[in-house]
């Protein structure tokens, strides 16, 4: 098989490519880091409470939520789809946990977060085995997790949540919030499902091209159903720190975590077009968007105008990855 | 190549690897293979041809197991009787495709995609030993290419190799490649060659898809032609003649309408002049084609062919130099500037820059005409029911029906109603982009008559094309692009050849 070595040329224009591909990457994956520590130092500069340890706490804490759900929602992105659900789920799974808390510790926690699989592979099942368009899906459901919630207690809230429960997704472990323990935790294993194990490589595969998947014998249908089961999972612990912080469960609890979550997982490297993304980002992510919330009402400016900086925000960060991914 | 000899040399006495019987597939009723033989045996490079929609690829994806037969029977040499119900199991019988569309991930790098799909669930990839394994592959056909370099900064005859590499590494026996040059330069398809003779001479069976004569005469052993979902013919290469091939694939005689005289040159006003024209990608181009004339633009992909199409039709801005257009001079900001001055191209891309697929021929034709066929923005249905019509029979576009959805025609009748459509609006200039790019053989001899026919109404033609002998039937003289400049403009005379037009590209060469 020698002569076949002489006639295969070396790629000549591939080492450019390549270069300005690699580049082109590690300026996206700094950029995610960048613009967060940028967007910390100039709150710093303006107020005097921002760069405070403890509100650094703070503001970690009040990321660890949307962190979570944000983790599920990239696994989502990265194989093209989209979960508008999470927040219903986040709203029913917290209403059952609430619920079943009397039965005893482990029967709340286990009976919500079969809820969150549930829900998340009912989503899965419609999306990859009926070939429902995944948005409508998961509008879908989003509506009909919210109802079931409402249903659930006919639109009352359930208060008294035992004491172990709030400890447990409420609590301090050497003064480290355990929210944010559970944020980090739960990032850094889906990083590493992404990057070392199978089923992560088949996540970038699905988004990436589906049809090569495919046809390299990928069970797709199998591989989109476990991350909306991921995403529904992850869902239901968010509504465990939700609820251990308010010490009350309400039917209407997480609305609006969809953008949040989708906000954070854009913000931090992933793409709505599949194949890119990056827990650990989705986790910086979502400190940005926690940061800019803490940081204008540090400010003082009123919570109705969060809504548009959040906002703008995110559209800036996906006008950012358009741009560093434009081939020049 | 060998002739039909006694004690043939190419396999043709040696048992069949795969064999199919009676193969029968019918989709929503419409029987893409009605009772299909078909054989591959080990170390023969085994040509599938036919027109587009003759039941070629139904046939593949059968192989492949990508779709399910209705009827007949499958066997392998070393299993005896399958089914083949999936991509994976089609690749754990050592069953590979390297598609047309080439099936990689290109988040992912060359290891992973070589390995892909071969480990499941939370299982952790053995990254180094799936290294090591495809560098062990590589080293054998593709050197140089780096395991960890990510796909998407290959290009496509790299791709390729790495599609070849993953069929391999599933031990795959039968490696079947569907139109696998269509965007490959001269050079690194005669790679891709000499990587198939390898695999052949390793003992592989290889299924062939082209739609490329002189391909298939330089690479196939033997050849089966499928013509609507029938095998009309299957043997040795050498049993066949070249206009035979073609005869059996179109089911009628084609050589006249393909191989007209080389076009006697004309002597005209110019209709389009290029003066020392600059973008971004191409540099000082003059060039001058009169009224019915055309003008080939030959080099490599990636030379500055389309972009000088482009910088004419007003998509890439002209940074020097000047466009004139019947003697006037064009500004053109954008295509829309173009298209008033009489301009059209008809690109590469049909599916993704010509047509609408969902829509029906008429609206299609319509893309672009609503000046002509509307008033106050109300379409003028009628007036352009009659035209669409007109150019439907004129043009011998089939199925005859303007109402039908365009994603329901042939390439090569997709590409008369993109065609219709310019002559609607008057265009003087036409530029093509790959006017015959995966159109079959027939619908091919109708372009090309068509093409001429444009000339000969008096319009300029400019046609871009990776095939040379196309070129050379067509053009009255032939650019060679290179490095985004002219490096020579040459008249078609009967002593131009292939060899000088693939020599002036490479820089050298002189006639």
């Amino acid at each position: 098989m020698s002569d076949l070595k002489t006639l295969s040329r070396p790629g000549t224009a591939d080492q450019k490519v390549r270069a300005a591909a690699r580049s082109g990457e590690l300026i996206q994956k700094a950029s995610v880091a960048i613009g967060c520590v940028a967007l910390f130092l100039v709150f710093s500069l303006l107020t005097k409470t921002f760069y405070q340890p403890s509100n650094l706490i703070d503001i970690m804490l009040q990321s660890s939520i949307n962190a979570v759900i944000a983790v599920g929602m990239t696994l989502v992105i990265m194989t093209k789809g989209i979960d508008l659900s999470v927040g219903s789920i986040v709203g029913l799974s917290s209403m059952v946990a609430a619920h079943l808390l009397a039965q005893g510790l482990l029967v709340g926690i286990g009976a919500a977060l079969v809820v969150g699989l549930v829900c998340g592979a009912i989503n899965g099942i419609l999306i990859a085995k009926l070939k429902l368009p995944d948005f409508i899906v998961t509008l879908g459901t989003l509506s009909v997790y919210r109802g079931a919630a409402l249903i659930y207690t006919d639109g009352q809230p359930i208060y008294g949540l035992s004491k172990e429960f709030r400890a447990i997704f409420a609590g301090h472990v050497l003064d480290v919030p355990t929210p944010v323990i559970l944020a980090l935790v739960v990032a850094a294993l889906a990083f590493l499902l992404v990057r070392f194990t199978a089923l992560g490589e088949q996540i970038i595969a699905v988004g990436g091209n589906e049809e090569a998947a495919k046809l390299s014998g990928v069970n797709i249908e199998r591989v989109k159903i476990t991350v909306y089961m991921v995403s529904g999972i992850l869902s239901s612990l968010a509504g465990f720190v939700l609820i251990a912080r308010i010490g009350a469960a309400e039917p209407i609890g997480g609305s609006g975590f969809e953008l949040q979550a989708i906000g954070s997982a854009v913000i931090g490297g992933a793409s709505l077009f599949g194949g890119i993304g990056n827990p650990l980002g989705s986790l910086i992510g979502a400190l940005t968007l926690g940061g800019l919330q803490n940081g204008l009402t540090l400010m003082n400016i009123p919570s109705f105008w969060q809504y548009v900086a959040s906002g703008v925000v995110v559209i800036l960060a996906v006008f950012a990855d358009q741009w560093t991914r434009k081939p020049r | 190549m060998s002739s039909a000899t006694p004690g043939r040399e190419d396999g043709i006495d040696r048992p069949p690897t795969l064999v199919m019987i009676g193969v029968v597939k019918a989709f929503a009723g419409v029987r893409a293979l009605k009772g299909v033989d078909f054989s591959l045996r080990s170390g023969e490079v085994h040509a599938l041809l036919g027109e587009n929609g003759a039941g070629k690829s139904t046939l593949m994806k059968i192989m492949f197991g990508v779709v399910q037969p209705d009827e007949g029977q499958i066997a392998l040499d070393f299993i005896g009787r399958v089914r083949i119900d999936g991509p994976r199991a089609a690749l754990a019988m050592g069953i590979g495709l390297v598609s047309q569309e080439l099936s990689l991930v290109p988040q992912l790098d060359v290891a992973q995609n070589i390995f892909l799909g071969q480990t499941r669930g939370l299982t952790i990839v053995p990254r180094d030993d799936f290294r090591q394994k495809a560098r062990a592959i590589l080293d054998d056909l593709a050197p140089h290419l780096k395991t960890e370099t990510q796909v998407s900064a290959l290009g496509m005859a790299d791709r390729q190799l790495v599609e070849i590499s993953r069929t391999l590494a599933r031990g795959g026996r039968i490696i079947a490649f569907d139109e696998p040059t269509s965007s490959l330069t001269p050079a690194e398809q005669q790679n891709l060659f000499a990587v198939i003779r390898k695999l052949k001479a390793a003992g592989k069976a290889i299924v062939y898809i082209s739609h490329r004569m002189n391909e298939i005469r330089e690479i196939a052993d033997r050849i089966t032609v499928l013509r609507d979902g029938e095998v009309v013919a299957s043997g040795p290469m050498g049993d066949y003649s070249e206009s035979k091939l073609n005869e059996l694939i179109a089911g009628r005689e084609l050589s006249r309408e393909m191989a007209a005289d080389k076009p006697a040159p004309v002597e005209s006003v110019p209709v389009l002049e290029l003066r020392r024209v600059s973008t971004s990608r191409v540099q000082s181009i003059d060039l001058t084609v009169g009224a019915g004339e055309i003008v080939g633009l030959s080099g490599l992909v990636g030379s500055g062919r389309s972009a000088i199409l482009r910088a004419i039709f007003g998509i890439d801005p002209v940074t020097e130099g000047d466009i004139v257009v019947g003697g006037a001079p064009m500004r053109a900001r954008n295509p829309a500037d173009a298209m008033a001055a009489g301009v059209a191209l008809i690109p590469e891309d049909r599916r993704g820059h010509a047509l609408v697929p969902m829509m029906d021929v008429e609206q299609n034709f319509g893309l672009g005409n609503y000046g002509r066929f509307g008033a106050m923005g109300v379409i003028k249905g009628g007036a352009r029911r009659r035209a669409i019509r007109s150019y439907v029979e004129e043009m011998r576009i089939r199925p005859p029906l303007i109402n039908t959805k365009m994603r329901n025609l042939s390439g090569g009748n997709q590409q008369k109603v993109v065609i219709a459509r310019w002559l609607a609006t008057g265009a003087r200039v036409f530029l093509f982009d790959e006017p015959t790019r995966g159109i079959d053989v027939g619908a091919k001899a109708e372009i090309y008559t068509l093409l001429r026919r444009l000339a000969a109404n008096g319009a300029a033609l400019v046609v871009v094309s990776s095939e040379l002998p196309e070129l050379l039937l067509l053009c009255h003289r032939i650019a060679v692009v290179s490095g985004g400049r002219l490096q020579k403009v040459v008249p078609n005379t009967a002593t131009l050849t292939e060899e000088h037009l693939m020599e002036f590209a490479a820089g050298k060469g002189e006639l």
